[in-house]
């Protein structure tokens, strides 16, 4: 709570100062900079926060100043005026919401068509509000819009927009700390791994995006009445543009980025454009640096020395409530597994079948498909023919999100974990998948769970608990472990690994071993694991499966695989 | 035939074909490439601007070609060293560092300029009746070059081995490197030819639009839809997208208005992104 105080006093002290500073004129173009501010912390959130780069932060400032203005000519002495601007607030919101269900549920994993498509919803708006000349008065806009009722003098502006500026502020502060903020982050990293970890990543993201149009909705409520004009202007790329620039200069991932970049640049810019006539072309210059070579901005380079100063004291931990889902064993059977990419088949006629828990190794030569049975196991690599059933279902295809909700867990070939989260942050993740709700995700004591299994692996794994450690400045070994921890807080029934233990030094190779076989016993699970090394084989196989150009070769124990002649023969380069 | 059917029919076929040629430059960077160049539209009004300059300068309307090659290369060449070169393996950095060149090209643009609209002549006057219907004929050979350029991209790029060699840079530039290939080179004359060919489409589109330092946007974002529609595969899938978005505006508008033909393409180019991002001719 320091850091909210913190944020407050500081906000107080700004919005008291300025105006002193800049005089009772100066005040009222602050104002509309306060508003623009509000709009840029949105854009914060869903680009800073989420990944969400939007070029069309204008739309929504734009439609609420012309609802909002309609609304104010229309209504300006009903007693509905309030609700109605209300609405003209969260209108944007719901919009920005049902826009990013829209986009991204449907297979669009680009990001780059996300920014296109923002670019396109302006500029849509901007045609629709010069053509609709009856409602939007086009290309001369809305004019003489009344001002709020009681809120009519030019000091009145400015503090409705630095409270607004404030509590949007607060807001923005709370949700960034909350699970939400830490999966944006997250997601803004690796897509793919909060989904395998449970997490319905297509409707975090529209959150965040729909969170960044109630902001811009604000911003232009407050915006019709301050300046009793709004014309399309405000749908123009120049302006989404100005605020792209001014978060990415200020630092997007940051709470103060987005608002000073748009006070302070946009004042600078509303001042020098006249006397600097190439105010402009600098700016931009400044931008494209900022791109390339300080990608957090300004505030972005300094907050880890401010956060570090108002640090939250270790808190209590708090249990972590059981998974929702408790699975028990349920048996896995690929039948007739037909896989191919463009021609090239990877799979042929595969069948596997695992009846009992247990620890099952799969070996084969490079490109024998091994890594390939995974991905068509939790639908990465869609098969030809053939099925799969597992977790219950009986061949029916699932998303990754269902199958680690259902109790898988996947731990990839190449460590996937949030190199720009702490340690504590990685392993909440996935504490929290399959326990918590939605509403859950707002709630910062979610930050503080811990489990059992959690106190059992930090005990193995001692870095574990050095939870403020950046998961960036790990050691290779270190990552691959906390991967598996991630999959292992899950508390998974069936896992899958694809080669552990790889790049691990022997004393390492020796825990993750110990600890796999801790962790099946516990959960009664199914482990099946990808490994090229025999001695680790040999150590942890209840059972093999020797994998070789597609088809099951062979499947016995450790010690009939090694006498096999067909095995034999294909790793030590003979004929079949 | 009737002649409005005819002129109609004409005017869409232009549509179409002033679209492909927008198109093609981000066809190379972007499908080539893999460099999605969101200032590319304002290479196109460079092209423009160059139109405009070479006619402000009394010269003739034809210096715009030569100028713009220049201007393109010397703007695409340091251009390419530190944004893009830089920026291969951060495909999101990309759009936003060619977001903020669009910006400063524009700023710069404006500065010499002015944020007007100005006006190019037409470097042919008259109209040609074709089959009863009154065509311009600055119009008609627009069409006959971009025609013209598409058919030598297709054979240069059927021909010459440097598609293939561009496809190599692209999937691995290591190995591509160690067979042989120049990638540095090829990737940046690769860039510098997709620029060009924006600026030419540029000098081309002069004469019958206004000529103003925003109008690229319109342009980038079109060309971006034929793509996305058209798929990245290939120079039919480019012309099958410009026929899409180009056919579905002028129609749509021709109907209703300017805005619903708008609407109409952005809807159809959401609609792909979302249940066909591949396009309608893949790779």
């Amino acid at each position: 709570m320091a850091w909210l105080a913190a944020n407050l006093a500081f906000i107080t002290a700004i919005l008291v100062v300025l105006p002193q500073i800049v005089g009772d004129f100066w005040a009222f173009t602050l104002a509309l900079f306060l508003l623009y501010a509000v709009a840029c912390l949105g854009l914060g959130l869903s680009w800073g926060q989420a990944g969400l780069l939007s070029l069309g932060q204008g739309f929504f400032l734009g439609f609420s100043a012309y609802t909002s203005g309609l609304i104010l000519i229309g209504f300006s002495t009903s007693a509905w005026l309030f609700p109605l601007l209300g609405l003209s607030v969260i209108a944007p919101g719901l919009i920005a919401y049902v826009l990013g269900c829209m986009i991204f549920h449907g297979r669009t994993r680009n990001t780059a068509f996300f920014a296109i498509i923002t670019l396109a919803l302006i500029l849509l708006a901007a045609q629709i509000a010069t053509a609709w000349e009856s409602v939007t008065g086009g290309y001369n806009g809305l004019r003489n819009i009344p001002g709020l009722p009681g809120f009519s003098e030019l000091e009145d502006a400015y503090t409705l927009s630095a409270v607004a500026l404030g509590l949007s502020m607060m807001f923005a502060a709370w949700i960034m700390q909350t699970p939400l903020g830490v999966l944006w982050r997250a997601l803004s990293q690796d897509e793919r791994r909060v989904a395998f970890l449970g997490f319905n990543h297509n409707q975090l993201k529209s959150v965040a995006f729909g969170l960044s149009g109630l902001f811009g909705g604000i911003a232009g409520t407050l915006y019709a009445p301050q300046n009793s004009l709004v014309t399309p202007d405000l749908f123009g790329f120049l302006l989404s543009t100005s605020f792209v620039v001014w978060v990415a200069i200020g630092g997007r991932n940051t709470l103060y980025g987005p608002v000073l970049g748009a006070i302070g640049i946009g004042l600078a810019t509303n001042t020098l454009r006249e006397s600097v006539s190439f105010w402009e072309v600098i700016l931009a210059v400044i931008f494209i640096v900022a791109v390339l070579y300080f990608r957090k901005g300004l505030t972005g380079t300094a907050e880890p020395a401010v956060k570090r100063w108002f640090e939250r004291n270790a808190r209590a931990r708090k249990p972590a409530p059981a998974r929702h889902s408790a699975m028990t064993f349920d048996r896995i059977a690929i039948e007739n597994l037909n896989l191919s990419v463009g021609n090239v088949g990877i799979l042929e006629d595969l069948d596997l079948n695992i009846g009992s828990p247990g620890i099952y190794c799969l070996i084969g030569p490079n490109g024998a498909g091994k890594t390939t049975i995974f991905n068509a196991m939790t639908g990465e690599l869609e098969a030809q023919s053939g099925t799969v059933s597992m977790l219950g279902t009986r061949g029916i295809k699932m998303d990754a999100r269902t199958q680690a909700i259902a109790g898988l867990g996947r731990k990839f070939q190449v460590p996937s974990v949030f190199d720009e989260l702490t340690v504590g942050e990685n392993l909440a993740i996935a504490l929290w998948s399959g326990r918590s709700s939605r509403r859950d995700l707002l709630r910062l004591s979610l930050l503080d769970w811990e489990s059992p299994v959690l106190t059992e692996l930090e005990r193995r794994f001692p870095f574990l608990t050095d939870r403020r450690q950046m998961v960036g400045s790990l050691s290779h070994g270190q990552r691959q472990v906390l991967d598996l921890a991630m999959v292992l807080c899950t508390e998974p029934r069936l896992i899958l690994l694809d080669e552990p233990c790889a790049g691990l030094s022997l004393a390492e190779t020796n825990e993750v071993i110990g600890t796999v076989r801790w962790a099946v016993d516990r959960f009664q699970a199914t482990a099946m694991i990808i490994e090229h090394d025999m001695a680790m084989v040999r150590e942890l196989a209840d059972h093999v499966f020797v994998v070789h150009n597609g088809s099951m070769l062979f499947e016995g124990s450790v010690a009939e695989v090694q006498s096999n002649a067909a095995v034999q023969a294909v790793y030590t380069g003979g004929t079949k | 035939m009737d002649p409005v059917l005819i002129a109609n029919g004409l005017n869409i076929s232009f549509e179409i074909v002033t679209l492909a040629l927008v198109a093609m430059g981000l066809a190379v960077t972007l499908g080539l490439l893999g460099v999605l160049n969101l200032a590319h539209g304002e290479f196109v009004m460079i092209g423009a601007f160059c139109a405009f300059f070479v006619q402000e300068q009394g010269l003739s309307y034809l210096w715009a070609f030569p100028l713009v090659v220049i201007v393109c290369i010397v703007i695409g060449w340091p251009v390419e060293r530190t944004i893009i070169r830089a920026l291969y393996s951060r495909p999101f950095d990309t759009i936003l560092a060619t977001w903020g060149l669009s910006l400063l090209l524009r700023e710069i643009v404006e500065f010499f300029f002015g944020p007007g609209f100005n006006s190019v002549d037409q470097p042919v006057s008259g109209t040609v009746n074709i089959f009863g219907a009154d065509y311009p004929l600055y119009q008609l050979l627009v069409m006959l070059i971009a025609v013209v350029l598409i058919g030598a991209l297709v054979a240069w790029y059927v021909k010459s081995s440097t598609g293939r060699r561009i496809q190599a840079l692209v999937d691995n530039p290591d190995l591509a490197k160690s067979v042989g290939i120049p990638t540095i080179a090829l990737a940046r004359n690769t860039f510098i030819f997709g620029l060009c060919l924006a600026g030419i489409a540029g000098v081309l589109l002069a004469p019958i639009v206004a000529v103003y330092p925003g109008m690229g946007i319109d342009h980038v974002l079109k060309s971006f839809f034929v793509l996305v529609v058209g798929g990245l595969g290939n120079v039919v899938g480019l012309v099958v997208g410009s026929g899409v978005i180009g056919g579905a505006e002028s129609i749509v508008a021709a109907i209703l208005d300017r805005t619903a033909g708008y609407t109409f393409v952005l809807i159809v180019a959401l609609l792909f992104l979302w249940k066909k991002p591949g396009g309608l001719v893949s790779r």
